[in-house]
């Protein structure tokens, strides 16, 4: 269901009662549940620590793992069991589209970005509830880059990011035998998660507040 | 227990992205880098009906806006009450022991990186929830070719970047 937003001017604090207004309207689950997911998404990063400079930049200097096993575990198993609810009718793609130049340069950039950061625009505002400075810094030069996209978007960004291609996924390349694609893909991803040797970094001021027997660093 | 080992997290976050994708839940994929520049138009006043990118993405800066919101709620939650890890800090372990011990260099590293990060993140059309998780869920090729470039870009730069050597 598309439901235009009436844009007024007004001040911050009735732009952003629109921004409610409109999550109420567009027909993406209740403003109840979408803020639910959300406490969901923030517990289960905090839970496992992925938020954490020392996994994600962990990462980048190979000395930490728990970032891409999560992530590919995450990966293969959702996989097979969307593919499923979509067949069924409970769910449907959202697939985004192939754009070469785009995927490639936004997506060096992004990595570049994500290691010196040593967090990604999910985990960010994670870091910044447990109170990290730096991480809301970082924030703030987001804000001056979704500044600066959103006013070059149609003179600059749109003609660099080049012509789309299409949504494509794996399965729709092997007509035919799409359920035996999914099966090894999902089976395979998760493979590769279970497989990815367990390297980890601990951060002593992140843990100093435990009890011995509580500590992941100590088992 | 005070930390979820990895293979539980990958559980929950999976069943997290099933209920979002399906009709009884949000029937859409879970992102987290659209709400920035929706963020960036209600902060700065920008008029959607001027910006084209604004009206493109009124509906999920929106969506992914609120998401946020109990993002900040969930983590906040987490970190003082179940991980005990809340506390301000303005340089992590991780920087000082393999890059440097100034707070001034981590801020500014921090900023630029982060003004960069957005940008990447939107011309790709997506960030590590929407490409690499939602979109690699439904082995969307997009999303695939986005995992590549990234995994290649974020291992050469900590390569590059950082003392990888102790010191």
């Amino acid at each position: 269901m598309e439901v235009k937003v009436i844009t007024e001017s007004g001040d911050l604090a009735s732009r952003i009662a629109q921004m409610f207004g409109n999550v109420i309207h567009q027909g993406h689950g209740s403003l109840a549940l979408v803020f639910l997911i959300g406490i969901i998404f923030g517990g289960i990063i905090q839970y496992t620590r992925v938020d954490k400079f020392e996994k994600i930049a962990g990462f980048s200097m190979l000395k930490d793992t728990i970032v891409p096993k999560m992530l590919f575990l995450a990966v293969g198993l959702t996989s097979i069991a969307l593919y499923f609810m979509i067949e069924a009718g409970w769910a449907h793609y959202h697939v985004k589209p192939i754009m070469w130049q785009g995927l490639v340069i936004g997506g060096t950039i992004f990595g570049i970005s994500m290691a010196i950061m040593g967090k990604c625009p999910g985990t960010g505002p994670i870091s910044i509830a447990e109170g990290r400075i730096d991480v809301l810094v970082g924030a703030i030069g987001g804000l001056f880059g979704g500044l600066l996209f959103t006013l070059y978007y149609d003179d600059f960004f749109k003609p660099l990011m080049g012509e789309s291609l299409g949504k494509l996924t794996l399965p729709e390349l092997f007509p035919g035998h799409e359920h035996l694609v999914v099966l090894i893909f999902g089976v395979v991803v998760t493979l590769i998660a279970i497989l990815i040797p367990k390297v980890e970094m601990f951060d002593e001021a992140d843990l100093c507040k435990l009890p011995d027997d509580q500590r992941p660093d100590k088992e | 227990m005070a930390r979820l080992p990895w293979w539980t997290g990958g559980i929950l976050m999976s069943g997290l992205l099933l209920l979002t994708f399906s009709i009884y839940g949000a029937d859409r994929p879970i992102g987290a880098s659209t709400y920035v520049p929706y963020f960036a138009g209600l902060l700065f006043d920008l008029d959607p009906e001027k910006y084209s990118y604004l009206k493109h993405i009124e509906n999920p800066g929106a969506w992914e806006g609120i998401l946020l919101l109990g993002a900040l709620f969930g983590g906040f939650v987490t970190s003082v009450f179940i991980t005990k890890s809340f506390r301000f800090s303005l340089i992590p372990t991780g920087w000082k022991k393999y890059k440097n011990n100034s707070v001034l260099s981590r801020l500014i590293w921090s900023f630029v990186s982060g003004f960069f990060m957005i940008i990447g993140a939107r011309m790709a059309g997506g960030c590590t929830s929407g490409h690499f998780m939602s979109g690699m869920s439904q082995m969307a090729i997009s999303s695939m070719i986005f995992g590549g470039v990234v995994l290649v870009s974020v291992i050469v730069t900590g390569r590059l970047f950082y003392n990888v050597k102790e010191k």
